[in-house]
């Protein structure tokens, strides 16, 4: 079989577009909702605690970690949906649960801590959010687990040397950050 | 010196086997699924999948999943060594250029 130079390079671009694709459409399809999904809820929650009376702004976060914590198992058990694997770790429905059980456990340290006030039960949340998306980077693309951590540093940064302005950072550089790479991801990876 | 492959050459079977490839040994992708990524009707699919499963390059799993019927597609180890060497083959001809 002999082909041309022309024909050998349209047939490795369609090659390497094809991968490209189907790695956009497998491997990283529910990363960057993750990222959307938690930059926002991080977003409208940092700025209640900002802006909202201290009772208020705590059922506010209680309301948006259980509604993350819903959405993700969704978005866990729909993603790699056209995608099945022998490796247990990898299923949809066990990142789904994953999630769910990572919410509950958030929920029983806030209570076994409780009282906490507003920053302590911030972080309570970024540090469980923060381990799951680590963790979800250790199984879906490595590449995140390095933007998780980033965010984990951030954030005890911010929670012990910028403590004035931590809500502040949380909502715009840390909520706002999670939306830039998820929409980067999207559109780019 | 890496062969081209008259089987894999086929700009549908060749982008099959890319999408293939690229998912882990472990892993297969439901017909519909690929069908979709594709951008190809389900006739053309399965034509092109029966060559590839006749050749020995591809496995095709049939399950019920939810009571429905589903296929399930992956690359076997053959088809991966053979595109490896397919794209191998069409990177020394370039090199020539």
């Amino acid at each position: 079989m002999n082909i041309s130079p022309t024909e050998a390079e349209e047939a490795l671009t369609a090659i390497q577009a094809m991968m490209q694709k189907t790695r956009r459409a497998i491997s990283s399809s529910g990363a960057y909702k993750f990222l959307i999904l938690w930059g926002t809820i991080w977003m409208i929650g940092f700025l209640g605690s900002q802006f909202l009376p201290k009772e208020i702004a705590n059922y506010v976060w209680i309301g948006l970690d259980i509604l993350g914590g819903i959405l993700s198992a969704v978005i866990g058990v729909r993603m790699k949906r056209g995608v099945r694997t022998s490796a247990p770790t990898a299923s949809g429905k066990r990142i789904g649960i994953f999630w769910l059980l990572l919410f509950f456990y958030c929920f029983a340290a806030v209570c076994v801590a409780w009282p906490v006030d507003g920053k302590q039960f911030a972080m309570f949340i970024i540090l469980f959010v923060t381990v799951g998306w680590i963790a979800m980077g250790l199984l879906l693309s490595f590449a995140s687990v390095w933007w998780g951590l980033a965010l984990l540093g951030l954030s005890l940064f911010s929670y012990f040397l910028l403590n004035d302005y931590f809500y502040f950072i949380m909502a715009f550089v840390g909520g706002g950050g999670m939306i830039a790479l998820g929409i980067y991801v999207r559109n780019r990876w | 010196m890496a062969e081209l492959n008259e089987t894999i050459h086929q700009t549908v079977r060749l982008r099959i086997m890319a999408a293939l490839v690229t998912l882990a040994p472990d892993e297969e992708v439901e017909f519909t699924y690929l069908r979709d990524l594709l951008e190809v009707t389900d006739g053309n699919l399965g034509a092109h999948l029966r060559k590839l499963e006749e050749a020995g390059y591809i496995r095709i799993n049939k399950a019920f999943v939810e009571r429905k019927p589903r296929s399930y597609v992956s690359a076997t180890a053959d088809g991966r060594k053979v595109f490896a060497e397919h794209v191998a083959a069409l990177e020394s001809i370039l090199k020539r250029k």
